[in-house]
């Protein structure tokens, strides 16, 4: 084994030029992989407590008896989507609403009755709030007796959700495209330097080596091209959240918030060891002895 | 031990081989000679799986190489020692790595590598040039190389195409008492040359390939 590291290694210092290029191409195509990563993990940071926030408005029909709000409370808390139940009274809606439109609340002036319903804000479990659910649920709680309406953002509900698969796909698809590309680098790189070698490979061959022991160096260049592209993809996205966090935060302040995946540090090379080694694999396929 | 039954050889419409019989026993020392074209390196040749024979079969130390598959063919080859007539030697390895290549293939342990490649180096009186590179050595270096990394690795079989085509007459002596040295400890050897002077007087078989026919057998 260390026979086939040697090898390897005399052969990347050798074609430093070839490599190197490769290197640089694999390193900023991992570069792309990991801005994809970068935006999809803060988006999912971002998007993640959003749910937190979606609340539904169940309003009561008026003059409802103490005792049948107290029904419909023991209802709704029973339910395994809810998360939170807040009551708001019809005082502390009007209380509320006052506050809200704070210097033209004369508005209200002249009111002899309180128009404002009572009302449940019920906030749904994370794993609810999605369009189908909550439409679901709305429709269930609106059948219950002593409620008038229920109202909800489906906008938002759905919105959420399509930005999220949407962002997820998109990041999918170039992944799996960089990757792609990943691949056929190393695989193209692997290839020439196969062929520049084919003359020692003959020679391997009929002194008997095996097919693994042919393989094993140009896999591990394969590899070593790809880990250290994998290091310069990681070293380029470092810089980049540097240069965002500390620099354009002064200009634009959400910057600031914005998370480096710590787990980069460890995937991206790794990803590119992988990667460069599927390449190399492809490009020397089948060994005729 | 070496058999060959009935062995024919084409290359496109061209007969290289015609239907070989040879045996030669374990142990054995002989040569191959005639003149050039008369397919004696296509017979080693068919010894190792460079070529195919198309008729035929062909019995190396119980390998029956007619019905060997792919994946044994390193085997047989890690079992034979070959000189090869354009040496093969890697450029970009130094000559104690091209030597120790033949080591390193096997399996062997790096310590042990170091040892026996040292003194195959020796053997050829070459050790001196371990850190040298092939192209910096003439023929008759080269071609001493080729011979050490045939022998290090003490196969059963050593095949020598033209092992002193190279040599001046005083190296190619000192090569063939090596490969008797060899033989002496029971490898196989079977040498192919065109030059007499190798074998006269050494008592062992040679066999007289003309044409791509046995045509002859004689004790040198």
């Amino acid at each position: 084994m260390s026979y086939s590291f040697k090898v390897a290694f005399k052969s990347l210092y050798r074609e430093k030029w070839i490599n190197l290029l490769s290197i640089f191409t694999v390193g900023s195509s991992l570069l792309i992989i990991t801005l994809t990563v970068f935006f999809l993990y803060n988006l999912e940071l971002i998007t993640g407590h959003l749910p937190e926030r979606f609340s539904m408005m169940i309003y009561l029909k008026d003059n409802l008896a103490q005792e049948e709000v107290q029904n419909v409370l023991s209802t709704l808390r029973k339910r395994p989507d809810v998360a939170k139940l807040k009551y708001i009274s019809k005082d502390e809606a009007l209380k509320e609403l006052k506050e809200t439109l704070h210097d033209t609340n004369y508005i209200l002036e002249g009111l002899d009755d309180n128009p404002l319903a009572a009302s449940f804000e019920m906030r749904l479990k994370k794993d609810f709030v999605n369009a189908a659910s909550a439409a679901k649920i709305a429709g269930e709680i609106k059948k219950m007796p002593g409620i008038d309406s229920v109202y909800y953002g489906e906008k938002i509900a759905e919105a959420i959700n399509l930005l999220k698969r949407s962002v997820e796909n998109i990041s999918l698809i170039i992944f799996l495209t960089i990757a792609l590309g990943v691949v056929f680098v190393t695989y193209s790189t692997v290839k020439i330097l196969f062929y520049r070698r084919k003359e020692e490979i003959e020679i391997l061959k009929l002194l008997g080596a095996t097919g693994g022991f042919i393989r094993a160096p140009f896999l591990i260049e394969g590899g070593a091209i790809g880990l250290m592209g994998g290091v310069l993809g990681t070293i380029g996205a470092f810089a980049f959240y540097i240069a965002v966090t500390y620099r354009l935060s002064i200009v634009i302040p959400i910057l600031k918030t914005l998370v480096f995946p710590p787990g980069l540090l460890i995937a991206l090379p790794l990803t590119g060891i992988i990667l460069g080694i599927i390449g190399s694999a492809i490009a020397i396929g089948r060994l005729r002895l | 031990m070496i058999i060959f039954q009935n062995v024919s050889k084409y290359y496109d419409f061209h007969t290289v081989l015609r239907n070989i019989n040879i045996s030669i026993q374990k142990g054995e020392m002989a040569f191959l000679t005639g003149p050039s074209g008369a397919g004696k390196s296509t017979l080693l040749k068919l010894m190792y799986m460079a070529e195919i024979p198309d008729e035929g079969n062909i019995l190396i130390e119980d390998l029956d190489i007619g019905s060997m598959k792919m994946s044994q063919i390193p085997l047989l080859r890690r079992n034979i020692g070959v000189v090869f007539q354009d040496f093969k030697l890697i450029r970009n390895l130094n000559i104690f790595d091209n030597v120790a290549l033949a080591l390193r293939i096997r399996g062997v342990a790096e310590k042990e590598t170091k040892a026996l490649t040292s003194e195959a180096l020796k053997k050829v009186n070459l050790r001196h040039l371990a850190d040298s590179y092939p192209k910096s050595l003439s023929g008759g270096e080269q071609q001493r190389i080729s011979i050490a990394r045939a022998i290090v690795a003490e196969p059963l079989v050593l095949l020598a195409d033209e092992p002193t085509g190279n040599l001046d007459p005083g190296t190619a002596l000192d090569i063939i008492r090596l490969f008797r040295d060899l033989n002496s400890q029971g490898t196989t050897i079977m040498i192919a040359t065109h030059n007499r002077e190798l074998f006269r007087g050494t008592g062992k078989r040679v066999l007289k390939l003309d044409g791509g026919s046995l045509v002859g057998e004689e004790l040198g």
